[in-house]
């Protein structure tokens, strides 16, 4: 009988979970993921050579953004900002620093959403879900952007493409 | 290992300790059959009333925990018990991410079975018994950080807002293995482990409930739980009775004799 009851405790004790530790697999809260494609061709996804994006705070300040660097891509994640309604980003083409002065063609897209917080679990709380309410490219000079648009307004996760730039 | 898994070893473990008892209750009754001896020992029935120590213990040492628990058990046959436990439970959880209370009463009934066989004069019990809790809780969110792995950008966004959600509840089964020791006369020390499911539960609109009064702290993966107490119960003698029936019977007829 001890015996049993020596078990029962042991099982009980190994009853540890991870579940204290918000796993990487975990979808938390996801960036917004602009994918590029071709004018021409508009089901085809076209390159976007030395692509670069910054962000751009509320008082129009150039934001790094974690894990940004010049490639030439057709697919980028943007982490949104969850304190504002909107998100501004700077997206270079040709990006370079030649003598300290930056060349490349920049256009700026202003994304609009609203935020709610849903819940996950113990371990990670709360992620932000944001449901995109507009897109817009605002006009310069020189646009290398042509056309936006939303194709998936819900960022849940970064798998799927939430919005298509054309160029 | 699954959870799941571990709780249908329980289970298993729970059925072989009542087969391993039956057998050894075939053996005793050989036995007895054969016994000339008049000596018989009364056996107290009556109210048993405890207190969870190790919950008075954890309201004073530990800063993020409260409660009490007081259990009751009647003496219904040789080896069955009708068992009950009910207690007040208040615990605050926090991580980086999230930092939630809960407080609630809670109320469990069930049966207790003996699986001891005591030395005579001895009244110790080895129990394996099924409760059914129920839980009336409330449960607050402190305040809570967004998860975000990309935060780095833009800043971590907290909402301190406290937010309460009341009227919530959960039903579950348990299995309670358990000891207690007769250390002096009519006072008893013992210790025991829970094994629990949940049956249902009222969860809060996007939340879950992070800790149960009386059931415990729950897991994402699985809706099984444990729990354990240490007691100190005090035994009302309500009347007495002779071991068994055939053990009285044996007495009877040595009376006969004389």
């Amino acid at each position: 009988m001890k015996k049993i009851a020596l078990l029962v405790c042991l099982l009980l004790f190994t009853a540890c979970e991870p579940d204290d530790v918000c796993s990487e697999n975990t979808q938390t809260t996801s960036r917004l993921v602009i994918e590029f494609f071709d004018i021409e061709d508009l089901d085809s996804p076209k390159t976007v050579a030395g692509l670069f994006a910054l962000g751009i705070d509320a008082d129009g300040n150039e934001v790094n953004i974690l894990g940004e660097n010049v490639t030439s891509r057709s697919k980028i994640e943007l982490p949104l900002n969850g304190a504002q309604n909107q998100t501004q980003f700077k997206l270079y083409k040709n990006y370079d620093i030649v003598n300290d002065v930056v060349e490349g063609n920049s256009d700026i897209i202003t994304v609009a959403y609203t935020t709610s917080s849903v819940y996950v679990s113990r371990a990670c709380g709360y992620k932000n879900v944001y449901s995109i309410q507009g897109f817009s490219i605002e006009t310069d000079a020189d646009l290398w952007m042509i056309n936006g648009e939303i194709v998936i307004d819900e960022v849940t996760n970064e798998n799927e493409t939430h919005v298509k730039i054309y160029h | 290992m699954k959870p799941m898994s571990k709780y249908t070893i329980s289970i298993l473990c729970f059925l072989l300790s009542i087969t391993i008892s039956s057998a050894q209750n075939e053996q005793v009754e050989t036995l007895g059959e054969k016994e000339t001896d008049s000596i018989s020992f009364q056996e107290k029935y009556g109210l048993r009333f405890g207190i969870d120590l190790s919950r008075l213990g954890r309201t004073a040492f530990e800063t993020d925990y409260s409660g009490f628990e007081v259990s009751a058990d009647y003496r219904l046959g040789q080896r069955f018990y009708v068992a009950g436990e009910l207690g007040f439970e208040e615990k605050a959880n926090s991580n980086n991410y999230l930092e939630t209370s809960a407080k609630g009463s809670y109320f469990k009934a069930g049966v207790d079975f003996n699986l001891y066989n005591n030395w005579l004069g001895m009244e110790n019990l080895i129990t394996s018994g099924l409760r059914v809790g129920v839980s009336s809780f409330s449960q607050s969110r402190e305040r809570f950080t967004i998860y975000d792995t990309n935060s780095q950008t833009w800043g971590e966004l907290q909402n301190s807002e406290r937010t309460e959600f009341s009227d919530l509840s959960a039903v579950w089964v348990e299995l309670i293995f358990g000891i207690k020791t007769e250390v002096f006369n009519n006072v008893f020390l013992g210790f025991n482990v829970q094994v629990k499911t949940r049956l249902t539960e009222k969860s809060p609109s996007n939340f879950e409930n992070i800790f149960i009064p009386g059931f415990g702290r729950t897991y994402d993966s699985s809706k099984v739980g444990t729990g354990f107490s240490y007691t100190l119960s005090y035994l009302l003698p309500i009347y007495k009775k002779a071991r068994s029936k055939k053990d009285a019977t044996v007495e009877e007829e040595t009376t006969i004799e004389e």
